[in-house]
């Protein structure tokens, strides 16, 4: 081969690097800022729209219904003897579950370096914090008198009662407030930088003064940026212990009852991965739509992302497959007459089918397109792919709280569920996640513009012989 | 080798420490099936009455429900023995660990199982856990027109929306009972009170007494080959005893 | 009061009674007022936070059962079965522990009405001293004739008394075919009265539908004498074998049940006859010879073996005793049905001996016993009230136009009778179309006795008094009677003093006393007189020559038609939301009525669980949802009664259906009623109605869980 024809080759993967990758496509700071800034600014009438239409389902879907509720009583609900348990917790642990992609993507992606996360990092914890808020809501709205709430909380109180620290609702109570605090620390802590970029490029105005505060001074020194680094490290390494005992936690309300189906010593890391499974899924729903909808964003967000992405999705579907046999296998085996028959009645009752199609959208339709780079480069396949897997991890929650507490030892009891306020209330808290990301993407920095620039920094082209190869440099 | 068992068993801690206090032995040979004792339980306990939407979707208040199953087909078919089915009163109770906010607990006087209603917030685990399926919730504030209030028994607590409640063996009744024996300075005689189950039974299927007393009849009853708990492999330790029909 | 027993005394004697429950009463002129205070102003034998206990009768049912009531600074709180009552031993059944929910229920009849025959409860009140007058009008102009409930009372006493027409009428009686039982037990027996079945010293029951521990006769009495027979005092556990077209929760309870086809159980009762007599070594008596076993069997449409099997039981038990009830005797056979059930007593000779059949002792007061008007006996009363001869009706403690067959016309008579006065304490469909309403006090709130017809071994008269203070401006039946007849007696108490002023003396009794005063007050802390001494009687009568003939059916089509009484609500509990929501002991519905078929009549017709289908017979037809009954005969439909009240209040009213609608009207040879003798067809609605039931909802089988299971 001719040497000049080599070189133009290099000159070309060069090129068709840069276009793919964004790590090594860097563009002035100023102008990156700028562009950050625009997508936060540049809102379109179908957004408000939205937004309004959003706000509607909110304030009758939500609110009002559950202040209906709260009023008449929790008979509203759908639930019964033996389903005391219905959508309120699938949607507990559905929320909790999607909040675990952003501590997963930010935290644990970031504790292994792995470059592509940059410019989602923020995009994934907004989710982190906006699905433990609904998760909170739902599991209050489970509650027979939620104006007692409180009375879950550990404090010094009249009554001289703690709470029962026996009880895997206490520990639900602990390891959910204290992810909830973490990771909203977690995701204030990166955006410090990003809202002093705000401060500086806003003129006046309240969102002057809101970022002033929330920037916390920072300018931007050597000794800001030490202190900061520091702790989000700290909490980068902390938070992922936190992320993986909430859902093991949340996991033990099943598996430390003394039902079929429920006791099971797998739940922990099956739900943990379950819960990966969905927040990714949510992660790539939120990545295709931000992408095609905000100004800016196909700059910041490639196919390369959806296609790193969708890689771990395969990876994920295939462990939460390999759970998913393994506690099956494990129960079935048990040869419990009990289990046996909520087996049974899961694929074969009337409600079997959900069982195929949870199968179906977890583990099949994952395996069999994002096995295919091209498949899985495309945002609105792997975005569709998310969305698929998401309803399939709902139905396994739905499988596992209400259909599985259809079966008990006590088959004079048994009792189809039927959901009933629960559907408007649950719908009001997905609109709620929406309506809140949407109008987070207009406040703060969807896109941690100083990651992304961090990130570019450490990336240049370079030559080795006649070899020119990406490099990075430590920078931390 | 029996002793191996039995010594391995001990040391596996699966015999009760605590047989309780006060038990209940039910004999399904007997029962008829009547239901005087589901609606003397209503009528002592102040239980609400929800309507038909409500009680054929699992929500009824019954304290105590009467289980029957069919067996066989026509004409080889018959209904199984009739099952009073209420409380266990669990020495090991599943119920009482899972809530988070101590309304279900287990009473050192009784050692029967409470529920608190003022503790109960209504997260409704305890109705999940229980493997007898015997708690129930109080999904709305059941309306009682006027002038049915009147009946209400002034020893039981009349319970509001959004708390769990279940059967107490009549704890009311066996409070009064050992506060008249204490201030007589005797102990409780055997059968001298009885929950309102056990004293309306027409057919006397339900016995009622210390189950810690050797003597009594409830302990003589429990004894026998055809005496059973519900469930027992789970390792609750149901203060109640079912002697098998037939 | 020239002799007053003091509070002090009271207490003391509370201690003879239960240990459990402390019976009070008050004494002399006060004890007739039991008043309702404010918290402030409590009555002087009142303490807060003690309850009194007032001992008394239950109305609920006419059994009779004592009850003991506890009241709470006035209000009645809790009613518990009188453990001195040689009826029910301190027991109770679900309607006597619901019986509170119809003192304390909302839609009771508040006020003297002139209802005006409106088909809304009228708003028209007027005073008693009105009502009063009324009243006395109508004693005066003649033909007024009194319909009553089932129970012997001193209301039924004093109407006699008053020289009135009086006639005792209730479903219950109906559905037990007292007559026809009373009429086989004089024909077999040799004697008039309620015939006794010692179950609890039997050794082997065999009920030809007798529903005994649902609502027959005397249930809490039975289902006791059930209980002796299981626990086998004399060593062994007794069995009991049940015949009747569908499982009752009396059958459920059998070692063995014979689905019989309907009206065959004579024949089946001759063909056990036949099997024992021969594997006793009897000589086979000629009633039961003339029967080819295989062909009742084969007619009875019941396997060979199991009929042979219960024979072989029969024959085997030392103490075998048969038992006729139910829709075996509501048949056009049933009379003779009853006697082949006793010709299998008169086989096994057990008239008179422990385990056996006895007449029921007399309760004090009456020298034979008086059975409640039969159908027949109704319909030559609805034919009087056709043809205007009588001129004022009064009704009390019976709803007749729920109660009694609508083919009966009972309603359109009622309409030409020119004056209807009821005394009903609810606003029932019979006291809608009345000119007046005058409500009684409830059960709970008034003064009275009943005789004990039986159940009890001994002659028992339960006394009632009032537990509360009345709660709405009702006023006693007898009183009123008494005021518009100016009879000599100051008061209904005085009256009542007066019928059981030959009982003061008997020294054989729970208690005896110097004089009327210290007796009523014993009679109302005891709830009632009995004797001491046994009162069961040995029959006279032995074994005499049977028939049975094939029984006749009424209407064309495919299904045998089977009412029965629900065992929760009986004939009137529909108006207790308390017995409403306590499920069917069988089907565990709640709160509706339902259509009872074979599942696999079902699968062929195409119905499910809770699709309503029309019943229909020649002579009506009632709507209900399908309950897939496993046990219950393929050629056979079942309903409850109880249901289906268009009035009664809020409870009752436009829930369920009423049997009596679609039954016919052919008697058997007593003149009962021939309930069980309707055919019936079946068509499809298409709608569905889900019924509430508290057994699982996946299917009696489990079916809902998917196939395989």
């Amino acid at each position: 081969m001719a040497p000049e024809k080599q070189h133009e080759e290099h000159a070309h993967g060069e090129e068709h690097l840069r276009e793919t990758h964004l790590m090594l496509d860097p563009k002035p700071r100023g102008e990156m800022n700028a562009m950050v800034m625009e997508a936060m600014h540049y809102t379109t009438w179908k957004f408000w729209v939205v937004a309004a239409v959003l706000a509607v389902i909110v304030a009758v879907g939500l609110f009002y219904s559950w202040g209906v509720m709260i009023a008449e009583g929790l008979g509203l609900a759908g639930i019964n003897r033996p389903s005391y348990w219905g959508i309120f917790i699938v949607n507990t642990v559905f929320w909790i579950g999607i909040s675990h992609a952003g501590t997963f993507i930010s935290a644990i992606l970031r504790v292994f370096k792995a470059e592509f996360r940059r410019p989602f990092t923020r995009a994934a914890e907004l989710m982190t914090t906006f699905g433990l808020m609904q998760a909170g809501f739902s599991i209050f709205m489970h509650m027979g008198r939620v104006w007692l709430a409180y009375w879950l909380f550990p404090y010094p109180n009249q009554r001289l009662i703690w709470p029962n620290l026996h009880s895997p609702l206490t520990w639900d109570v602990l390891a959910i407030t204290t992810y909830l605090l973490a990771s909203t620390m977690y995701l204030f802590l990166p955006l410090i930088p990003d809202l002093a970029m705000a401060r500086d490029r806003t003129e006046g105005g309240w969102r002057k003064v809101a970022y002033r505060i929330l920037a916390l001074g920072f300018r931007g020194t050597e000794g800001e940026w030490k202190h900061l680094r520091l702790a989000m490290n700290i909490f980068a390494f902390a938070i992922i212990p936190v992320m993986f005992s909430v859902h093991t936690i949340v996991s033990w309300d099943f598996a430390a009852a003394t039902r079929p189906g429920w006791s099971s010593t797998i739940f922990g890391p099956y739900f943990v991965v379950g819960a990966l499974h969905s927040g990714m899924g949510a992660v790539v729903i939120v990545l295709a739509i931000v992408r095609g909808t905000m100004k800016n964003m196909k700059y910041f967000i490639r196919a390369e992302h959806f296609e790193a992405i969708g890689k771990l999705m395969l990876i994920i579907s295939m462990t939460w497959a390999y759970f998913f046999f393994n506690d099956y296998i494990v129960q079935w085996y048990g040869g419990d007459k009990w289990t046996n028959i909520l087996l049974h009645f899961h694929e074969a009752g009337p409600l079997g089918f959900l069982w195929f199609l949870m199968l179906a959208v977890n583990i099949v339709i994952p395996w069999a397109v994002l096995w295919n780079k091209k498949w899985r480069s495309n945002p609105w396949i792997v975005g569709i792919v998310g969305l698929l897997i998401n309803v399939g991890m709902w139905i396994e929650r739905y499988i596992i709280v209400p259909i599985s507490l259809t079966i008990n030892r006590t088959p004079f009891t048994w009792s189809l569920y039927k959901p009933g306020i629960e559907i408007p209330l649950g719908i009001g808290t997905l609109a709620l996640f929406i309506l809140l990301y949407m109008l987070a993407s207009k406040f703060i920095p969807l896109v941690p513009a100083w990651e992304v620039q961090e990130g570019q920094l450490a990336h240049r082209f370079t030559k080795y012989g006649r070899e020119t190869v990406v490099t990075v440099s430590e920078l931390e | 080798m029996a002793n191996l068992d039995k010594e391995s068993a001990v040391s596996v801690n699966l015999t009760n420490p605590e047989e309780g206090k006060w038990g209940m032995v039910i004999d399904r040979d007997l029962c008829t099936g009547c239901q005087a004792c589901v609606a003397a339980c209503a009528m002592e306990n102040n239980l609400a009455f929800v309507g038909e939407e409500l009680s054929g979707n699992g929500r009824s208040m019954h304290w105590i429900r009467i289980e029957r199953f069919w067996e066989g087909e026509y004409p080889e078919v018959k209904a199984t023995p009739f099952e009073p089915t209420m409380c266990q009163q669990c020495g090991y109770a599943p119920c009482e660990p899972v809530c988070p906010a101590y309304a279900t607990v287990h009473s050192q006087d009784q050692q029967l199982n409470l529920q608190v209603y003022n503790r109960c917030v209504g997260t409704r685990y305890c109705g999940n856990n229980c493997p007898y399926q015997v708690r129930s919730f109080n999904w709305f504030d059941y309306e009682r027109p006027e002038p049915l209030n009147n009946q209400f028994n002034p020893d039981v607590t009349v319970r509001r929306r959004g708390v769990m409640e279940k059967c107490t063996f009549c704890i009311q009744r066996i409070k009064r009972a050992e506060d008249t024996a204490r201030a007589e300075g005797r102990e409780v005689a055997d059968g001298e009170f009885a929950p309102a189950c056990a004293q309306a039974c027409p057919a006397n299927a339900i016995v009622f007494g210390r189950v810690d007393k050797p003597e009594t009849v409830v302990s003589q009853l429990a004894k026998q080959a055809r005496g059973v708990k519900r469930l027992e492999e789970l390792g609750t330790f149901p203060h109640v005893t079912y002697l098998k029909a037939g | 009061m020239s002799k007053q027993i003091s509070r002090r005394d009271f207490l003391k004697l509370a201690g003879l009674g239960a240990a459990t429950t402390a019976v009070l009463t008050g004494c002399g002129p006060a004890s007739r007022v039991v008043v309702r205070e404010q918290y402030i102003r409590m009555p002087e034998y009142t303490f807060n936070g003690q309850s009194t206990y007032f001992a008394t009768t239950c109305r609920e049912c006419p059994a009779g059962c004592g009850l003991v009531v506890r009241t709470y600074q006035g209000r009645a709180i809790k009613t518990e079965g009188n453990p001195l009552n040689p009826v029910n031993l301190g027991k109770t059944c679900a309607r006597g522990q619901a019986t509170l929910q119809g003192l304390y229920n909302p839609d009771r009849v508040t006020d003297p009405l002139n209802q005006g025959r409106g088909g809304a409860l009228s708003a028209n009140k007027v005073t008693w001293e009105e009502a009063t007058g009324v009243v006395a009008d109508a004693l005066n102009g003649g033909g007024a004739a009194f319909l009553m409930g089932m129970a012997p009372d001193h209301l039924y006493d004093l109407a006699a008394d008053l020289g009135l027409e009086t006639i005792r009428y209730s479903a219950l009686g109906a559905f037990e075919a007292r007559a026809t039982l009373t009429q086989a037990a004089e024909t077999m027996l040799g004697q008039k009265g309620m015939p006794f079945f010692d179950m609890g010293n039997a050794d082997f029951v065999l009920s030809f539908g007798a529903n005994f521990l649902e609502t027959w006769v005397s249930p809490v009495a039975y289902t006791r004498g059930y209980a002796g027979l299981r626990k086998g005092d004399r060593g062994r556990r007794g069995l009991f074998a049940q015949v009747e077209p569908r499982l009752s929760q009396t059958a459920a309870k059998a070692d063995e049940w014979l689905p019989a086809r309907p009206g065959t159980e004579g024949l089946v009762a001759l063909a056990i006859g036949r099997i024992a007599a021969e594997a006793r070594g009897l000589a086979v008596p000629p009633a039961f010879a003339g029967v080819d076993v295989a062909a009742a069997a084969a007619e009875a449409d019941v396997p060979l073996e199991a009929l042979e099997r219960v024979a072989s039981y029969f024959a085997a038990a030392d103490r075998p005793l048969a038992i006729p009830g139910g829709a075996a005797l509501a048949h056009s056979n049933g009379a003779q049905n009853a006697e082949a059930i006793f010709a299998l007593n008169a086989l096994v000779g057990n008239f008179g001996r422990p385990g056996g059949v006895f007449i029921s002792p007399l309760a004090p007061g009456v020298d034979e016993y008086h059975r409640p008007a039969n159908m027949q006996e109704m319909a030559d009363f609805v034919a009087r009230m056709n043809s205007g001869a009588i001129k004022t009706l009064f009704i009390h403690g019976v709803n007749p136009v729920f109660e009694l067959p609508k083919a009966l016309g009972f309603a359109e008579a009622l309409v030409k009778v020119p004056q209807v006065i009821s005394f009903a304490t609810f606003p029932d469909e019979t006291a809608l179309m009345a000119d007046y309403i005058f409500p009684d006090h409830h059960g709970l709130e008034s003064w009275g006795y009943q005789r004990i017809v039986t159940g009890a071994t001994r002659s028992a008269l339960g006394g009632a008094q009032p537990v509360v203070v009345p709660f709405y401006n009702t006023m006693s039946t007898v009183d009123l009677l008494l005021a518009a007849s100016q009879s000599s007696f100051a008061d209904e108490v005085a009256f009542i003093q007066s019928k059981v002023e030959p009982l003061v003396a008997d020294k054989n009794a729970n208690f005896n006393a110097a004089e009327i005063n210290a007796f009523f007050a014993y009679f109302q802390q005891f709830g009632g007189w009995w004797s001491n001494a046994e009162g069961l009687a040995a029959p006279s009568g032995g074994a005499k020559a049977v028939a049975v003939e094939a029984a006749e059916f009424e209407g064309e089509g495919e299904f045998y038609l089977l009412p029965y009484m629900s065992p929760v609500l009986g004939e009137a509990g529909a108006n207790k939301p308390w017995l409403q929501e306590v499920p069917d002991p069988m089907t565990t519905v709640m709160w509706n009525s339902w259509v009872e078929i074979n599942p696999d009549t079902a699968h062929e017709l195409g119905l499910e669980n809770d699709d309503v289908v029309r019943v229909v017979s020649e002579f009506g037809a009632v709507e209900a949802p399908v309950y897939r009954y496993p046990a219950i005969r393929p050629d056979t439909l079942a309903l409850a009664f109880g249901q289906g009240h268009t009035a009664y209040g809020r409870y009752a009213a436009g829930r369920g259906v009423n049997p009596a609608d679609v039954l016919g009207l052919s008697y058997n040879e007593a003149g009962d009623l021939a309930f069980a003798a309707t055919r019936v067809r079946i068509e499809k609605t298409g709608e569905k109605r889900v019924l509430s039931r508290l057994e699982s909802k996946l299917g009696v089988y489990g079916e809902g869980l998917g196939e395989e299971h």
